[in-house]
């Protein structure tokens, strides 16, 4: 994957750049806005991760101006200020995921890497599929093998972000934001006890396992 | 500091007293003056006429008996307490008769009239002295070059002007004097008393904390300056107390997961060849680094909240909803901590707020109950309206409670209450609900639980009382 990061703080440019270069990524650095722009312009890239506070043009700026010239390149935006109505302002300004300072790696390489993903086509899916778990989104059934799991409607769209990101580590902010939203951190482990319930009907009665724990940074559900 | 003059003739107070005096002795002046020519005025008019009429007479004397007659006027008039002074005077300037001397040889204005100091003969045995006295008249011409000159004895009226101008004059130079002094009297008190809150200012300026102005309760402005400023420094106190001890708990809190990462990631690099255990102190100091930015995450909301600018994202809700999303989010977590948990949620109230600060809240206030209680124990969430019209965001517990004198101490930043000390958390949750309790203008309520039983207890009642939200008007 081709990456570009419009940063100006080298250490922390530098600490991405390494980190997803280890992850197997190509990747770009950028120190300013407007430097990032016309790299943004030149090459095509498949991720875009853009701090917010910048030197020369800002980060939204540089969101909005490829957003006008139609570039659809996904954008993680980066930033220190963690309020709700910077989070909407970055995500209006044609931002897909907002990621907020401080933050660990396998945070951001997780999101980095669930942006990929919408890139593909957006057909409107309504059958989800990992090995022998299937997921019917209009009959909202859920199969493994001939088996029918009978989940609840909030286990249902946990199973179904979990699905829609198979192969990928997704984090437990990550979900909570995505399937709770809820953009805070509680201090006991709720998403470990759900997904543990969850595991409890997908995997439990079976032989093989789909949804593992990827230590130090979430789960991953894999074939 | 520079010091030209006694501090309380700088005053405000004292220029104003100075310059109402000042003021009042200049119109006092100018209202006495008025008076005074006025009764002056009055005086000499009268003294006038009564001359005029008696010149008249002795011309009509003159006229009906020539000179005998009015000499003889003249010397019949002298001899008796007459109210009149004559001189009835040859066309050689010599006397021929009168009860004066002579008149002085200058002073006459055009019409004749003038103004001396005569010696009055002494009336009496007893009043032995001559007197000097003053006289106003006129000096008439008669036929065939006679003059008659007739005046009255104004002595007395002219003591009584010059004795009420002295007093126009006294009076205003007391006014001014009084003026002064009262002047100086109250900037004095002013000045004693401003100096007093200036001293404490300089005290506390120079560290003295505990110094505070001196209070009269007479409720006056300087007093209600005073109480003010008290205001003030308690505030300034209590916030500096409360930075040093957040500075103190940063210190506490953030050295020992620093200290334990640095160890570990210290293992990890001495422990030679032993891949796995070098692993694994990686992963614990990875768990500390996010535990560390755990801690900065809260404070920086903790700030944010308190800086008051998430009110704008405000809006009418429910909270049922929020408050249901919860007890499917925690009621695994309860049941897997071995905890029952209850759930009470009275529809179709209303508030002013914002979900995801009040999902906050109540997460974090069920997190503590989840972390305190200990397993056979119960929890409870309840959504109702209390009778005050507000509503009620609670999450009882029974697990060990808080002790009373600690409760207010529990919701201020950082601070861990000893028994606690040994849990992970940052010790900011209590801190955080209370901010987010404060930004909605609701209060943080800590109370005991249901009480002590099954060795259990007494628990805790932590509890958002909102105000609801005001009828779209």
């Amino acid at each position: 994957m081709r990456i570009l990061i419009i940063e100006d703080d080298r250490e922390a440019a530098n600490y991405i750049r390494k980190g997803l270069r280890e992850s197997g990524h190509v990747v770009d650095h950028a120190a300013d806005g407007e430097e990032g722009l016309e790299m943004a312009r030149a090459a095509d890239y498949d991720v875009l991760v853009v701090d917010r506070m910048l030197p020369k043009m800002d980060g939204l700026t540089v969101v909005e101006t490829l957003r006008a010239e139609d570039d659809r390149s996904p954008v993680l935006i980066l930033s220190a200020l963690g309020e709700v109505d910077h989070r909407v302002e970055g995500l209006k300004a044609g931002g897909d995921d907002y990621l907020v300072k401080p933050y660990a790696f396998a945070e951001l390489l997780a999101r980095v890497e669930a942006l990929v993903r919408r890139r593909d086509p957006e057909t409107v899916r309504t059958r989800l599929t990992v090995g022998d778990l299937e997921m019917d989104l209009l009959a909202r059934t859920v199969l493994r093998g001939e088996e029918e799991i009978l989940l609840q409607p909030r286990e249902f769209r946990l199973l179904e972000f979990l699905m829609k990101h198979s192969g990928q580590v997704v984090t437990r902010t990550m979900l909570l934001e995505k399937v709770w939203d809820y953009h805070f951190d509680p201090q006991t482990n709720v998403i470990d006890v759900h997904i543990s319930r969850l595991r409890s009907k997908i995997d439990k009665p079976f032989d093989r396992a789909l949804l593992h724990t990827v230590r130090g940074a979430g789960y991953r559900l894999q074939a | 500091m520079r010091r030209f003059a006694p501090a309380f003739l700088r005053t405000t107070a004292f220029r104003v007293t100075l310059l109402s005096a000042a003021l009042l002795a200049a119109s006092s002046l100018v209202i006495l003056t008025f008076v005074y020519f006025a009764s002056v005025g009055v005086s000499l008019n009268r003294t006038d006429a009564a001359v005029e009429e008696e010149i008249a007479t002795v011309e009509t004397r003159f006229r009906d008996g020539g000179i005998q007659s009015v000499n003889r006027y003249i010397l019949q008039r002298s001899v008796g307490g007459s109210d009149f002074l004559y001189l009835l005077v040859h066309p050689s300037g010599r006397r021929i008769s009168g009860n004066l001397s002579g008149l002085p040889e200058t002073g006459a204005d055009n019409d004749g009239r003038l103004e001396f100091q005569y010696m009055r003969p002494p009336a009496g045995e007893e009043e032995s002295e001559k007197d000097e006295r003053l006289a106003r008249g006129r000096i008439s011409p008669l036929p065939s070059g006679y003059q008659i000159f007739v005046g009255m004895d104004v002595e007395d009226e002219d003591r009584l002007i010059g004795g009420m101008l002295r007093a126009v004059l006294a009076a205003s130079a007391l006014a001014l004097a009084l003026g002064v002094a009262s002047g100086v009297f109250i900037s004095r008190r002013f000045a004693i008393r401003l100096d007093q809150i200036n001293r404490v200012a300089h005290a506390v300026e120079a560290g003295d904390m505990k110094r505070r102005a001196p209070r009269t309760n007479t409720g006056d402005e300087l007093d209600e300056l005073s109480a003010n400023f008290n205001a003030m420094l308690d505030r300034i106190e209590e916030l500096m107390a409360r930075m040093k001890n957040a500075g103190d708990s940063i210190a506490h809190d953030l050295r020992s997961p620093l200290t334990r990462m640095r160890n570990r990631l210290d293992d990890a690099l001495r422990e030679d060849g032993d891949l796995e255990s070098r692993e694994a102190s990686l992963t614990q100091a990875v768990s500390d680094a996010d535990e560390l930015l755990g801690v900065f995450n809260a404070i920086l909301s903790i700030s944010r909240l308190e800086a008051g600018e998430r009110r704008q994202s405000f809006s009418r809700m429910d909270p049922a909803q929020i408050v249901e999303d919860l007890c499917e989010l925690y009621e695994p977590v309860c049941e897997e901590a071995g905890l029952r948990f209850e759930a009470e949620i009275e529809t179709g109230t209303e508030v002013r707020g914002d979900r995801g600060l009040l999902s906050q809240a109540l997460a974090n206030l069920l997190d503590n109950a989840v972390k305190y209680t200990p397993a056979g124990g119960a929890i409870a969430l309840r959504l109702r309206r209390c009778a005050s019209g507000e509503i009620e965001l609670s999450v009882t517990d029974t697990g060990p409670g808080i002790p009373e004198s600690d409760r207010v101490r529990a919701t201020q930043r950082f601070v861990r209450l000893e028994k606690s000390r040994s849990q992970p958390g940052s010790g900011l949750g209590l801190s955080l609900v209370k901010a987010i309790s404060d930004i909605h203008g609701a209060t943080l309520e800590l109370s005991d639980g249901p009480g002590i039983m099954d060795g259990m207890g007494p628990g805790l009642r932590a509890a958002l009382i909102i105000p609801p939200a005001k009828q779209a008007s």
